[in-house]
């Protein structure tokens, strides 16, 4: 490197140093550079107030005291008044410590949030409760073919149907008597579309569905196990 | 299991509505329990202080004085309530501790009394929770090493303990000055021989008035060589006994040889013996010089006299990868500017930059502001990266030094901190398994959960090792055919599907196993292969106990079933052999 092209590298670097000093005193604004604006500020919770309880009461089937003791536990798990999903994950998967209950809490999830928010608020919760606990037998049938109905279509196919057993059986984990199977679901749903699925047309409406599940004694007899659970 | 948890469990028996249509099997019958009372209020009188509260809340630790029966004890039938005589401001935190399932420690409170209502409660201070656990853990460990101390005075004043060996005493007294008048004196003797050895090593250099006769200056030490050699003697010797009782008297002598201090003491000695031995050579005189160097050393002596030497010498240690990285990053600017130096000043005439290691000096001496001035740039190339070498030297020094100043004491703190934390991880899992316990009929029900999702799969849940076994066994069509998953596919469950449960919960909250916790436990089934125990019979047994002690609500202990002959049905039949069942196999362990 001969002495010139040194200068010539030191003349820039002391260029450089000044345009870096007039950009201190803020005389010399290089373009392109946009001022950050401030970011705005997030309410970093949500506070979320349900509606009176006699209101609740009316469009319930819950009296007023269960509303409370509903209520109180609720809001200890989450004090902001709504429950997202990832919450609802985790408050779920800590009664299935054995397998991963997560796609069918996420399920859960979209039938309980009726209003589709992405957040369940505790009309929602205390709806789906009520229909489920102190609903008639029809009324838990068409909450059940809701849950199944994933797309909210009307009908139940097949693909929905084998989704919906993947995550039951998941929620039983890998260790399990007998050896859990790769296609045991799918012989399953197998069973499930032969037994429900009248006009073999291979999909099950709600029409079907109830009717089917009114004939099978072992459903009807379970259906009643939620009477008592509150 | 949180608390808080157990009042979503409704819910979670209610979403099973979704298993009940495809369910290839008829469910479970739902646990029989009776319909509880609505919940009431409980008043807790602490020295005149109401507190009130749900039973509920109350209840979701049973293994507590306030959750189990044990409060009746404190009932009073005149004014109705429960009377404590204790300090109602802690008494505060422990009903919040109900409350929301965390115990907080207040910084104003003495930790002895804080210590003292925890146990009368039964809580254990390990639950305490993160945001007060460092605080509490550094109060105890002050007041404990308080009352140590004057533990330790007492013992001093008494003098040696009647057991120990001489061996033990000497160490003893070599290690604490202060405990005999004997060692405080040997103590002062070998610090003033080793500041009688340093003050030699540094005066025999210095050069004396010459004796008559001669016409040069001599350094002190060849004048006067006999007094210096005898005084070097006399110090040597010294400090050889010194060493040598300090070896015997070491409980691991090993350990001794190894540790520093006495790397220190070698090093101090060695010179002196094997100048001894060495005779008055030409060709190994040099060596012998440099050798004389080490005594230098002597002066690391002092710090076993000097806690704070001990200290330096310890956070050096480390904070070495912070130096290292004010090392690396000053090497890296040298390099650079002897490099461009060099070139910079190659053309010059006359030029003291012969070399980049040459231009090294200049830039070590540029950049610490030292500038001797033995090397100066002579072209305007050169002082222009002259200066810049100087502003750049500045600003590379001063910036890691208050980084490192401050990283020594974060580190210091740090490596303490960790020390401490993992030394509480034990017990800290003694305090998540007290925390998960929760009542009975709460497990009855999820219990019955578990099973339904089970009926409605046709699979049952196993624990792992049967689960290994069942799949090595593919060939047979059955289940295969050991004793206990057959027993399990009667009766549904096969045992450890409870304490599996009892260790993923765990998991869930924080990642620690708390399985090696045996006494702390509730329902709490050991894991060995061979035990089967029916969960529907457990619903059975718990069903009975619960009919026959109707006054008492809760079946507070740990329960461990041991292997139980098989139940021949499953469900609902639990009155034919409970009594003897119930008997012969529950032992119950009371974890507190």
């Amino acid at each position: 490197m001969n002495l010139e092209g040194l200068e010539m590298i030191t003349v820039l670097v002391v260029l450089g140093l000044f345009v870096k000093v007039l950009e201190q005193f803020r005389l010399f604004e290089p373009i392109g550079v946009e001022d950050s604006t401030e970011d705005d500020f997030e309410l970093s919770t949500v506070c979320y107030r349900p509606e009176g309880l006699d209101k609740l009461q009316e469009q319930t089937k819950f009296t007023k005291k269960e509303l409370q003791v509903l209520y109180r536990g609720f809001k200890n798990e989450c004090p902001s008044g709504v429950v997202n999903e990832e919450t609802f994950k985790l408050i779920y998967s800590q009664f299935f410590p054995q397998g991963d209950s997560s796609t069918y809490a996420h399920f859960l999830f979209e039938a309980f949030d009726t209003d589709k928010n992405g957040s369940i608020s505790f009309e929602d919760f205390v709806m789906g409760l009520s229909i489920i606990l102190r609903g008639t037998i029809n009324d838990r049938l068409n909450w059940a073919f809701n849950l199944y109905d994933l797309n909210k279509d009307g009908c139940i196919t097949k693909e929905e149907m084998i989704a919906i057993m993947k995550s039951i059986y998941d929620m039983m984990g890998k260790c399990t008597s007998p050896c859990m199977q790769d296609d045991t679901h799918r012989e399953h749903v197998e069973s499930f579309f032969q037994k429900m699925d009248r006009n073999n047309d291979g999909v099950v409406t709600i029409d079907e569905f109830i009717e089917s599940c009114q004939k099978d004694e072992n459903i009807m007899r379970s259906m009643q196990l939620f009477d008592n659970v509150i | 299991m949180a608390a808080g948890v157990a009042a979503w469990l409704p819910f979670a028996r209610a979403a099973a509505i979704g298993w009940m249509p495809v369910a290839s099997a008829p469910m479970p019958l739902a646990p029989r329990e009776k319909r509880r009372a609505q919940d009431g209020f409980i008043i807790l009188n602490v020295s005149g202080t109401k507190f009130q509260t749900w039973r509920s809340t109350l209840e979701r630790y049973p293994d507590t004085l306030l959750g189990s029966t044990e409060k009746d004890f404190f009932f009073n039938e005149e004014i109705n309530e429960y009377f404590f005589d204790r300090d109602p401001d802690i008494f505060r935190h422990i009903l919040n501790f109900y409350r929301t399932g965390k115990l907080h420690y207040p910084r104003h409170e003495c930790i002895s009394a804080y210590d003292e209502e925890l146990s009368f409660f039964g809580i254990i201070p390990e639950i305490i929770g993160d945001c007060c656990y460092e605080e509490y853990k550094d109060r105890r460990r002050e007041n404990a090493e308080r009352i140590q101390d004057d533990a330790d005075d007492e013992n001093n004043k008494e003098g040696v303990l009647p057991d120990m060996t001489l061996r033990q005493s000497m160490w003893r007294a070599f290690e604490n000055p202060h405990t005999s008048t004997l060692a405080l004196v040997f103590y002062y003797v070998t610090g003033f021989f080793i500041a009688v050895s340093v003050i030699a090593n540094v005066v025999e250099t210095v050069p004396c008035r010459a004796s008559p006769g001669m016409i040069k200056d001599l350094p002190c030490g060849e004048r006067y060589a006999l007094a210096f050699f005898c005084l070097d003697t006399a110090c040597v010797m010294i400090f050889t006994v010194e060493y040598l009782l300090r070896l015997i008297a070491a409980p691991s002598r090993y350990r001794f040889v190894r540790s520093v201090m006495s790397i220190i003491d070698v090093v101090a000695i060695m010179p002196y013996y094997i100048g001894l031995v060495m005779t008055d050579n030409e060709d190994v005189s040099g060596a012998f010089v440099t050798l004389r160097v080490f005594r230098v050393f002597r002066i690391f002596k002092f710090s076993r006299h000097s806690q704070g030497l001990r200290i330096l010498g310890y956070t050096l240690k480390s904070c070495a990868s912070e130096l290292g990285f004010l090392l690396f990053s000053l090497t890296m600017a040298i390099i650079i500017f002897a490099t461009v130096m060099f070139y910079a000043e190659k053309g010059s005439t006359a030029s003291k930059f012969t070399s980049i290691p040459a231009a090294f000096w200049y830039t070590i001496v540029t950049m610490t502001t030292l500038g001797y001035g033995d090397m100066v740039p002579k072209t305007i190339v050169g002082k222009i990266v002259g200066s810049v070498c100087s502003l750049s030297g500045v600003l590379v020094i001063a910036l890691p030094v208050p980084v490192i100043v401050s990283n020594f004491s974060r580190i210091y703190h740090q490596n303490q901190r960790a020390d401490k934390r993992r030394a509480q991880k034990a017990s800290k899992e003694a305090g998540q398994a007290f925390l998960n316990k929760t009542n009975l009929s709460f497990e009855k029900e999820h219990h019955h959960l578990l099973h339904c999702l089970e009926k409605t799969t046709n699979h049952k849940f196993v624990d792992e090792e049967t689960y290994e076994k069942n799949c090595m066994e593919v060939s047979s069509v059955n289940p295969p055919g050991s004793h206990c998953s057959s027993i399990s596919s009667q009766h549904g469950l096969t045992s450890t599907c409870c304490s599996r449960r009892n260790k993923k919960t765990f998991r869930l909250p924080n990642s620690s196993h708390a399985g090696s916790l045996q006494e702390l436990s509730t329902i709490q089934i050991r894991e060995r292969p061979l035990i089967s125990n029916s969960r529907s019979s457990l619903n059975a047994k718990m069903e009975d106990t619960v009919q026959q002690n109707s006054e008492h609500p809760y079946v507070t202990a740990a329960i461990i079933s041991i292997r139980t002959p098989p139940v021949t049905s499953p469900e609902g039949n639990n009155t034919s052999d409970s009594p003897d069942y119930s008997q012969r196999n529950i032992v119950k362990v009371s974890a507190l």
